[in-house]
């Protein structure tokens, strides 16, 4: 039901194709779309998970990559907990546009955003890009890095809970010394602090 | 379930859950039960410090049901949260509201479409509700990024697809309604809505039926269910009408941005359709800030495609007229200054050895730019309209005169004919009432002086400006070509006011022989001889009297002089100007009839039929046959205009002729071609008038027109000739009242315009704006290649001396647009 701890923005941005939406779709509904158009401005969806028994709302913004899209789509990364930068190992080009997606990211987001990566597709059997060279480009921009495939469900989960553990513990060092400031949202659950805690962190 | 277990326990739990309880059917299809719900109604009514816990239980049922997929349920609960809402009274609902939001967001959270769109119209509904004290902590980030994203449903089922579009906008609608009138709510002008809400809207818009270029759509059968674009547009228009000053540019910014990211400038109807709608929209006083972020938008793009610019020039140029009402005093000059610049940056961009293609394509940009400029000077009062073709003659690169060629780059060749042109699109919408209004001294020097520029395209254009601004009585078509067959051109005559009398008295002398010069010109085509020759048309028409007729034949005999007697023109350009002379010959007896001149002007012609000396008449040829073209010492005296024959002619019908024989340089009645140092001694006493020598010149044509020689032929004209002779002979008082005049109807302008509002504001930016012109003005001069300015040590002789805009006095605009600071 409605009551959950923590609420948390993800925003999942990268070049049309390499399977945003399909990542998405996996985790808040369990399935991988047949042939769905290509997103346009910004789709949403939410999803509650339970770690360590504390609720946690996730809203999941997930952009269109056309660049004539850029306008809205950035407007969202600014209040962003979490951005998933997704390429599609089995295209180059995607990979090498992630500097710009970065640049994108430096300028709109807030300083403070979890940064993940995602190679995603990894069922394909024509990979171009090796895993370590995502994991190097990664940790170079101190990101954290994963690789998924939203067809196989692999990784897909790990990847939101993850984010939401490392998102829970940040909240809950943040907010400790205060006591229910400043709500963000509407449905005024600020992110108070929890007894008990155990932070996941990222692999 | 709750609903199966009424029974005995139902009795413990409190009574508000009981009447929640009871307005839930059993099945959801039979809907909410009606008189439990007004039973719920009445008691939140009677108790309503339990309305916020009638809120929060309603809600929970309805997290749970969307959890159970009961969405029979969800919406039962939804619409008793609504008829809550609207039956409560203000004070109590603020409590309520909260969890009347939580429910609203609990459902645009689903993913079924049919629960965002009940949730958006529940929403929609409270937006509508005017709240005592609006919750100031309540934020709206998550409704602004829900609706937005709505905006962009791209549902597989289009017609579910366009309710859900239709749902965000008018959730957007909602948004920006309960936050736009109260600034402690969330301000919803802030950067990160505005950049969701615009673009959702232009996306819808862009959809529009009005830019798709299906020729045969019919309308749509009603506009009750408005359709995406239609309803964004409406959502647009009222987010602008609400912006205050302060808030227009945040939602220009996304515009331009959405603009440029969809690539919507070429081609342009969306832009242009979306500028229209926000022109038409915005608060009229704003209006101006719209131009200038467009133009601001123009320097952005300044190293784009000259496509992408030409569109933008090309929507400023359809929009600005729109602001043109609005814009007063430095506005008005500032705007002008800023399409001038980019005119000037225009030119100074083009590169000879840029490819054909390219350069077209600037030349493009430039004309959207200058039809910019003429749209926003067609809005303008008159008077203003003025000030602007001062303005821009001011900002005229001068040229130097022939020996002073040298000076002149490239670059201002080509500033200055897109400055002229710019003035003659200005000149095109400004009506010419009366000439001294028209051509004060300092527009109508710089502008004759440009008329002898060394480049032909440059005469032309100042020819052409002259004939849109004489030309009262549109004769201009009808005098585009030189003719001799003055009858069939039906041209509409007027006498001449007082004023221009006044007018030409002082400046004909001047104007004559900046034409006189401009023919001699040895690079002429047979377009500047024929433009030349409309201007004189023009003139003789407009200014038709006694007095402007002895001018005038003075001039034709001078102009047959040059064609007999200079050097360096071509057969062709002599003959060229000896039709020009005959037509001018018999023009001037048909404006003001002087049958003997009139009845020598036909034997003149005659002469010319019957000698074959066709080239000698209209019309101008660029080629004539050597072998058939004699020159008129060939063909005997009879083909040439005698100026004895005219001095006759004239006495004939009454003239006092002293004049024409005084002041004329030829020799009375000697062969033409004879006095060629006369001539000259005339051409030079021209060449010396100059603002310092117009005062002798007043004297000589006062002591002429004085003269009390003239006498009446024409009874039926006698009135008129009285009182003009009257107003002749007083010429230094007139020309007193004129300027008194003028200066009453200026003053009167200012009183009346109804502007008060914005003389404050207007005063306060004052000086900042003069300072601000004063550096762009700077930099025009100083920043385009130094070889536009004038050598720093004149030549001796040149007109320089004279140039008030290079000397070191005020800044040209203080002297020339006194009356824009006048506040
Ligand atoms: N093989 C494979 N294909 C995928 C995977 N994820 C997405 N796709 C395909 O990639 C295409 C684009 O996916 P989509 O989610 O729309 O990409 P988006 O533009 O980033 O949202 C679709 O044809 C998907 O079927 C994946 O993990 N493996
Ligand atoms: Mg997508």
């Amino acid at each position: 039901m409605e009551d959950y701890k923590f609420l948390f923005k993800v925003v999942l941005v990268g070049n049309a194709g390499v399977g945003k939406t399909c990542l998405v779709r996996r985790f808040t509904q369990g399935l991988f779309p047949p042939g769905q158009g290509a997103t346009i401005g910004v789709d949403f969806m939410i999803k509650t998970v339970e770690i360590d028994n504390e609720k946690i709302k996730l809203q999941i913004w997930d952009t269109a990559g056309q660049e004539r899209f850029r306008s809205i789509t950035q407007s969202y990364y600014r209040s962003a907990h979490a951005l998933i930068l997704v390429y599609d190992i089995s295209c180059q080009p995607t990979f090498d546009c992630l500097p710009d997606w970065l640049r994108e990211i430096e300028e709109y987001a807030s300083s403070k955003v979890l940064r993940v990566l995602v190679g995603n597709k990894i069922d394909r059997e024509d990979r171009e890009i090796p895993a370590h060279v995502g994991e190097d480009f990664a940790q170079r921009h101190s990101m954290y890095y994963l690789e998924t495939s939203a067809k196989e469900a692999e990784n897909v989960e790990r990847l939101f809970m993850e984010i939401a553990a490392e998102l829970m513990e940040q909240a809950r060092s943040k907010e400790l010394p205060r006591y229910d400031s400043n709500s963000p949202t509407i449905n005024g659950r600020t992110t108070v602090i929890g007894d008990g805690g155990c932070c996941s962190r990222m692999s | 379930m709750c609903t199966s277990c009424c029974g005995c326990c139902s009795a413990l739990r409190p009574r508000y859950k009981r009447l929640v309880d009871n307005i839930f059917p059993v099945n959801p299809q039979d809907g909410l039960v009606k008189n439990n719900m007004e039973k719920l109604t009445f008691y939140s009514l009677s108790s309503p410090e339990k309305l916020d816990r009638i809120g929060e239980y309603l809600f929970q049922r309805a997290s749970r049901d969307i959890y159970r997929r009961r969405n029979g349920f969800v919406v039962i609960a939804m619409e008793a949260m609504d008829q809550l809402l609207v039956a409560c009274h203000a004070q109590t609902l603020n409590l309520f509201v909260e969890s009347f939001l939580k429910m609203v967001q609990k459902l645009l959270e689903s993913t079924d479409p049919q629960l965002q769109i009940l949730a958006t119209q529940s929403f929609v509904r409270f937006a509508n509700i005017e709240e005592d004290t609006p919750s100031y902590h309540r934020r709206y980030d998550f409704f602004v990024s829900k609706f937005s994203s709505m905006c962009h449903s791209n549902h597989n089922e289009p017609e579910l697809r366009d309710k859900i579009r239709v749902a965000g906008i008018k959730g957007l609608q909602g948004v920006v309604r309960k936050t736009v009138c109260d600034d402690l709510v969330e301000n919803i002008w802030e950067a990160v809505h505005m950049d969701k809400i615009v673009p959702s809207l232009l996306y819808n818009m862009q959809n529009s039926r009005y830019h798709v270029k299906e020729a045969d759509t019919p309308e749509p059968p009603q506009e009750e269910h408005a359709d995406p674009p239609t309803l964004a547009e409406t959502c647009m228009r009222e987010l602008v009408g609400r912006a205050s000053f302060g808030h227009i540019r945040c939602v220009l910014r996304p515009v331009l941005r959405h603009l440029d990211l969809h690539e919507l400038w070429v081609p342009n109807q969306f832009a242009l359709h979306t500028f229209r709608i926000i022109m038409f929209s915005i608060q009229a006083q704003y209006s101006y800030t719209v131009i200038e972020t467009l133009m601001s938008h123009l320097d952005d793009n300044s190293k784009s495609n000259p496509k992408i610019r030409t569109s933008i020039a090309d929507v400023l140029s359809k929009i600005i007229s729109i602001a043109a009402g609005e814009s007063v005093g430095p506005s008005v000059l500032e705007i002008i200054n800023s399409l001038l610049s980019h005119l000037r940056l225009s030119v100074t961009r083009e590169d000879p050895s840029d490819e054909p293609q390219a350069q077209r394509a600037e030349k493009l940009y430039q004309e959207a730019l200058i039809n910019a400029l003429g749209e926003f000077a067609n809005h303008l009062p008159d008077y203003q309209k003025i000030e602007i073709m001062m303005f821009i003659m001011s900002k005229v690169p001068y040229p130097a005169l022939d020996h002073l060629r040298g000076f002149n780059g490239p670059g201002d060749v080509l500033l200055q004919n897109i400055l002229l042109k710019s003035l003659l699109k200005v000149g095109t919408k400004y009506q010419t009432i009366h000439f001294n209004t028209t051509f004060p001294m300092s527009f109508l020097e710089p502008l004759l002086r440009m008329s002898l520029a060394a480049d032909p395209d440059m005469r032309l254009l100042v020819q052409k400006i002259l004939h849109t601004l004489i030309d009262r009585h549109h004769n201009l078509e009808k005098l585009l070509k030189p003719t001799v067959n003055i009858g069939d051109l039906e041209l509409v005559l007027e006498k001449s006011s007082r004023p221009d009398i006044i007018f030409i008295r002082k400046h004909g002398p001047e104007i004559y022989r900046s034409l006189y010069e401009s023919l001699e010109q040895a690079n002429n085509t047979v377009e500047n001889i024929e433009a030349v020759y409309t201007t004189l048309a023009l003139l003789c028409v407009e200014l038709s009297s006694e007095e402007t007729v002895m001018e005038m034949l003075r001039l034709v005999v001078s102009i047959q002089d040059t064609a007999l007697t200079n050097g360096s023109l071509s057969a062709a350009q002599k003959y060229n100007l000896h039709a020009v002379v005959v037509s001018l010959l018999v023009l001037i007896p048909n404006v003001v009839p002087i049958t003997p001149l009139m009845e020598y002007a036909e034997k003149v012609i005659e002469a010319r039929r019957n000698a074959g000396a066709n080239h000698l008449l209209p019309e101008l040829l660029v080629h004539y046959d050597p072998d058939v073209c004699l020159s008129p010492s060939q063909l005997g005296p009879d083909v040439l205009v005698d100026q004895v024959a005219v001095t006759e002619s004239l006495k004939g019908a009454g003239f006092d002729v002293s004049r024409l024989q005084q002041v004329t340089p030829y020799g009375a009645g000697g062969p033409p071609g004879v006095n060629v140092g006369h001539r000259h001694s005339w051409v030079e006493t021209g060449m010396r008038t100059s603002v310092a020598d117009l005062n002798s010149f007043q004297v000589e044509v006062d002591s002429v027109s004085s003269s009390p020689g003239v006498q009446k032929k024409h009874p039926e004209e006698e009135l008129t000739f009285e009182s003009m002779k009257k107003l002749l002979s007083e010429p230094p008082e007139s020309a007193k009242e004129a300027e008194e005049e003028r200066r009453l109807q200026l003053s009167e302008t200012f009183r009346t315009a109804d502007f008060h509002d914005l003389v404050d504001r207007t005063h306060a930016n004052n000086d900042i704006l003069q300072n601000k012109l004063n550096e762009i003005f700077s930099k025009l001069s100083t920043g385009l290649s130094d070889g536009i300015r004038p050598p720093a040590t004149p030549t001796p002789g040149t007109k320089q001396d004279n140039d008030p805009l290079h000397s070191n006095n005020p800044p040209t605009y203080e002297v020339l647009f006194p009356e824009l600071f006048v506040y």
